[in-house]
């Protein structure tokens, strides 16, 4: 099989070139760490609190904040550093606890909390209400002791002592979640994001930067010596094809293994991921050969390739989830064939989807391979005659 | 200096030759920072809407019902009155409101009693903000009530007679949590998707420019083209200072272009102009002594695209060009300021959110300068080498 | 230009470079006055290129110095504008025009613009390529390419021009124009310096030839002057097959050869009286079991005395 020998030169000429190794294997991994360790913690807020001369009753706020589900806080000793920090959205919002707030104990001083954050900030926003509700069960339990130790024998501090030990067995209103069992759009956080999507992102940007190696062989009239032998042109494309094929199938297995194995990644149904790498493999296949051919000289393609796969895979979600994009943009991004494959991941990863769940999307990506398979064939296929 | 300027403008005439250098110089980033600023066109600004459905009617349930549409609440989320739970479930589901409270018959009456009716928040997995904000919102004007209750059991608890119940209610019913929050901006502008991925694409593609460049010196010298100018009355020096020129102009170039059309077209905030420029200098001097560096450590052509692609993606993962860096963890931060394009993004981000001028950037352009002068002075041994 | 002092132009004093524990050149002198076309002949590997880059200041030699015009090249920057540097290879920006390359090399010397604009028209004018002026090297052909690389040497009119085969792969009829052009430098007072591999080239164009191998000049002078070296001696070339080291050993021997050496499919040998030697190296042969296919004999030319000095033929 002359494509068998085709695909297996090429390959050898990609293995032997280091720089391509690190942009089909090294690279994407290294994404996907650096993007996993990112896109995690949207459930918990990163809370600044500057407590300097707020004292005892200042400390038990910080502890409280502490000991809240979903609060992270980190400490600063000055305003500036707070603001500074919150500006630069290193924290989702900054609380400055005012001096002297042992006062409100003592002397039964109302204060105010200072709270940090832009209105027009979304995570800031919930992190802010998150962050007042427990100040106001702080206030609770200060009002609680100063008006038993008003109205009854105890001293102030006994009352908080009683006040804190009632507080979880009072009655009070409660507030019951009631899900309205919709199912997930998106992703999970952390790696289970980032995998996926880069691995989608990668197959397609090494593909069409990969194309630079078809150029490359033309240029050096490799093509021509094959022709001259007992070689046909649709050998020369099959080799070709399968040479991008292949190197996606391993790009794919790669990032799934590691993802597996490294960072708790669970790929959903097997048979239904499968099905998906190996389309998305032949998405990628369609991609390489058309960049071989719709560019002029190797630099244009490894120039113009990556720039175009970043620009799809914003476009197709890769980048962040379309869901918080406007209706038109989402709409806009499912022309794009990432847009598909990254809705195929959400399904399996987020929905335990199944083969037949992501039939739609299999069925566009195969569409997409067919029409780019056999638009880069009829190209390739023109100029090698 | 002549020659130099000779080298360089014949080197940028065959820049601009080539089209390759015109995408990555100036069509990509822009492409790329419209899409950013299109895709996040209008959700910037956090607004939901939140279905109530109100099946009580009473004064507190009315209260509770105008505290969601007071002037605070009401820049963050607009509410809809929904007839039933089972309407609400169904409009959270489909994504008609974002998340929706239930106020439960017999609310008012009940709230202060020893058992008090839950209220219910119907949340979505796809909208988890909107739930949470609804929570926070509730907790905090029940939390009144609810302090009012523990505020007379502990006094019943430390000693208060439990003929007094009812006087210590009516007292405390007049209370008011000692410990308030209020929400005060920053007066920080928000750093927009647009504005933090302008520069972030700009230095991105401008990094490219060690590529570019570094090629361009292999295929010169394989062409024969720097010993031909060697055996010219040109110095080594004036060809590397004609070459770094050449960097310098097309780098300025392109980010400048990227700066104007962005912050034109696309409201990308780059702050203080004079402050931007010097620190878009600053960074453009950098690449200048990367794309030295990596002519210095390659020998040959492919070596040093190898090198240089290297370099830039590393430089760019680590700088925040790709990701908002400072949403990552502290370390990935700390590395971030140990590269040139990380410290510009630093400044950058400073100046569109903490706003200033100079000051906001000297420390970024101080570092980003001693990070040239330590690769510009281990490239110049280098490269030196190279020309020779 | 500096008026030109009396005697040569270019001046070599015991030159030496050595790359590693090599050493290319080995203390070469040869110097080469105004209107004097000097031909630099040797095998691959010889020197010839090290000479000419230490000429151009291109190398640091080692040892000796190098002067034109009487001012050393490796310390005075200003004398390379007296030398025109025609590499071997196509040293051109494809991407850019004829006359944008001209231009740009032209200013490297330093030439005001309008002496770069007369000059660069004046180099197209003689490379006969004023019509693809604004043509993209690249479009041209190798023929093109190698005289706008003549050209872009001369742009700065030079005192030496100095050539590093300037013909290799080059057809027939432009290796032609290319060397009645060199000659033409020659008659106008331009000192060459120029290194060939074909020796009919040499023969042709050149006034003094220098035979360099393994980093020394081994001879030196006119073609007549180095012919005579040789004295009435023939060249006699034996196409045969068998073991032609054997039969080369066996032609030594004899007396009367001065010189023998071997090609893939022949020996050639340098004796003194080569019709009446020609009996006895047929006899040579037949103990060894060579057979003589062609025999060649030819009065003593340059090649000759090549083969005579190095023991090797000069295109192998």
């Amino acid at each position: 099989m002359r494509a068998l020998a085709i695909a297996r030169a090429s390959t050898r000429r990609i293995i032997r070139d280091r720089t391509a190794l690190f942009f089909l294997l090294v690279l994407p991994i290294i994404v996907i760490i650096i993007v996993g360790a990112t896109v995690r913690g949207f459930s918990t807020f990163r809370v600044g609190v500057d407590s300097v001369g707020s004292g005892a009753a200042g400390q038990r706020i910080v502890t409280a904040l502490d000991h809240s589900r979903g609060i992270d806080i980190a400490i600063y000793t000055d305003q500036k550093s707070l603001t500074t920090a919150l500006a630069r959205g290193e924290i989702s919002v900054g609380v400055l606890l005012p001096a002297g707030l042992d006062a409100v104990e003592s002397e039964a001083k109302p204060a105010t909390v200072t709270i940090f954050a832009e209105q027009v900030n979304s995570a800031q926003q919930a992190a802010a209400t998150a962050v007042s509700s427990v100040i106001l069960g702080q206030g609770a339990l200060v009002q609680s002791a100063s008006f038993a130790a008003a109205h009854s024998s105890s001293s102030y501090n006994q009352a908080l002592a009683l006040a804190t030990s009632l507080q979880g067995t009072t009655p009070h209103v409660g507030l019951r979640n009631v899900s309205a069992d919709t199912s997930a759009s998106t992703l999970p956080q952390g790696y289970s994001y980032s995998a996926p999507t880069e691995l989608v992102l990668f197959v397609f940007l090494s593909a069409l930067a990969g194309g630079a190696a078809i150029i490359e062989t033309r240029r050096l009239g490799m093509y021509e010596r094959m022709l001259a032998g007992p070689v046909r042109a649709r050998t020369i494309i099959a080799g070709e094809a399968l040479t991008y094929f292949l190197l996606a199938l391993v790009q794919s297995a790669l990032i799934i293994v590691v993802g597996a194995i490294a960072f708790g990644v669970s790929w959903g149904n097997p048979l239904a991921a499968a099905a998906l790498v190996i389309t998305w493999a032949l998405v990628g296949a369609g991609a390489g050969l058309l960049s071989g051919t719709l560019f002029r000289t190797p630099e244009q393609a490894s120039a113009i390739g990556p720039t175009a796969g970043i620009a799809l895979a914003m476009l197709g979600g890769c980048m962040w989830p379309l869901s918080i994009v406007s209706t038109t943009m989402r709409e806009i991004g499912h022309v794009t064939p990432q847009a598909w494959a990254v809705d195929a991941w959400t399904s399996l990863l987020s929905r335990h989807g199944t083969i037949t769940t992501i039939a739609p999307q299999l069925g566009v990506l195969a569409a997409f391979a067919v029409v780019l398979l056999s638009v880069s064939s009829l190209r390739l296929y023109q100029r090698l005659r | 200096m002549r020659t130099a300027l000779l080298i360089a403008r014949k080197d940028l005439r065959q820049r601009m030759r080539d089209r390759s250098a015109i995408v990555l110089g100036l069509v990509a980033p822009l492409l790329i920072a419209a899409l950013m600023s299109f895709a996040f066109k209008g959700t910037e600004t956090f607004h939901y809407q939140l279905g109530v459905v109100n099946e009580d009617h009473g004064a507190i349930a009315t209260e509770l019902v105008h505290a969601l549409s007071s002037s605070t609440s009401r820049s963050i989320l607009t509410v809809e009155n929904l007839s039933s739970p089972a309407a609400a479930r169904a409009d959270v589901h489909d994504g008609h409101v974002a998340a929706a409270l239930v106020i439960p018959a017999g609310f008012s009456a009940a709230v202060a009693q020893q058992h008090p009716e839950s209220l219910s928040i119907v949340t979505s997995v796809n909208n988890q903000v909107a739930g949470n904000v609804t929570r926070s919102i509730a907790a905090s004007f029940v939390a009144q009530i609810d302090a009012d209750r523990l505020s007379v059991m502990t006094a019943l608890a430390g000693g208060a007679p439990a003929n007094t119940l009812n006087a210590l209610s009516a007292k405390a019913a007049t209370l008011r949590i000692p410990l308030q929050s209020v929400e005060r901006p920053i007066g920080a502008g928000q750093l927009s998707a647009i504005s933090y991925y302008s520069p972030a694409m700009a230095i991105f593609f401008l990094l490219f420019t060690i590529s570019f460049a570094s090629r361009s010196f292999f295929v010169d010298r394989t062409q024969g083209m720097i010993e031909r100018m060697r055996a010219a009355p040109v110095r080594p020096a004036e060809i590397l200072a004609g070459k770094a020129l050449s960097v310098l102009v097309y780098g300025t170039l392109s980010l400048a272009t990227v700066g104007v059309i962005t912050s034109t077209a696309f409201g990308a905030n780059w702050g203080s102009p004079f402050a931007a420029v010097l620190l878009g200098f600053a960074m453009v001097i950098s690449v200048v002594c990367l794309t030295a560096l990596v002519i210095g450590v390659a020998r040959t052509q492919r070596q040093a695209e190898g090198f240089s692609s290297i370099l830039v993606f590393g430089l760019a993962l680590l700088g925040g060009n790709f990701i908002v860096i400072s949403s990552s963890p502290p370390l990935m931060r700390t590395l971030a300021l140990f590269t040139p394009n990380g410290e510009a993004m630093r400044g950058f981000s400073d100046l569109s959110t903490i706003g200033g001028g100079l000051g906001t950037v000297a420390t970024p352009i101080a570092v980003i300068l001693l990070f040239s002068a330590l690769t510009g002075g281990a490239a110049m041994a280098l490269a030196r080498r190279a020309v020779s | 230009m500096a008026a030109m002092p009396d005697g040569p132009l270019l001046r070599c004093e015991k030159l030496r470079r050595s790359f590693g524990d090599r050493a290319a050149v080995d203390g070469i002198s040869l110097s080469i006055s105004p209107g004097e076309i000097y031909g630099l002949l040797g095998p691959n590997g010889a020197g010839k290129t090290t000479m000419i880059k230490m000429v151009c200041g291109l190398l640091e030699p080692d040892g000796g110095e190098v002067t034109v015009g009487g001012r050393h090249v490796s310390t005075d920057l200003s004398v390379k504008s007296l030398i025109g540097y025609v590499p071997q290879d196509i040293a051109l920006y494809p991407d850019l025009t004829a006359s944008e390359n001209l231009s740009f090399i032209a200013r490297l010397y330093k030439l005001t613009s309008d002496v770069v604009r007369e000059r660069v028209a004046e180099v197209l004018e003689l490379c006969e390529l004023s019509d693809r002026a604004n043509d993209r090297v690249d479009s041209f052909s190798g023929g093109m390419k190698r005289r706008l690389n003549i050209g872009a040497g001369l742009l700065h009119h030079p005192q030496l021009l100095v050539l590093d085969e300037p013909t290799v792969g080059v057809d027939p009829q432009s290796r032609h124009s290319i060397l009645e052009r060199v000659q033409e430098f020659g008659r106008t007072g331009m000192a060459v310096l120029y290194t060939t591999h074909y020796m009919e080239e040499a023969e042709r164009v050149c006034n003094r030839v220098g035979i360099i191998d393994h980093g020394r000049l081994i001879a030196e002078g006119t073609r007549r002057e180095l012919v005579e070296r040789l004295g009435e001696r023939d060249r006699i070339e034996l196409s045969a097959t068998g073991n032609l080291e054997a039969f080369a050993a066996a032609c030594r021997a004899l007396p009367g050869v001065d010189s023998v050496a071997t090609t893939a499919d022949a020996v050639q040998v340098v004796a003194s009286d080569g019709r009446r030697m020609l009996p006895h190296l047929l006899e040579a042969g037949e103990p060894i079991d060579v057979t003589v296919n062609a025999i060649d004999v030819t009065e003593p030319n340059l090649e000759t005395v090549f083969l005579h000095l190095t023991g090797t033929a000069l295109r192998d």
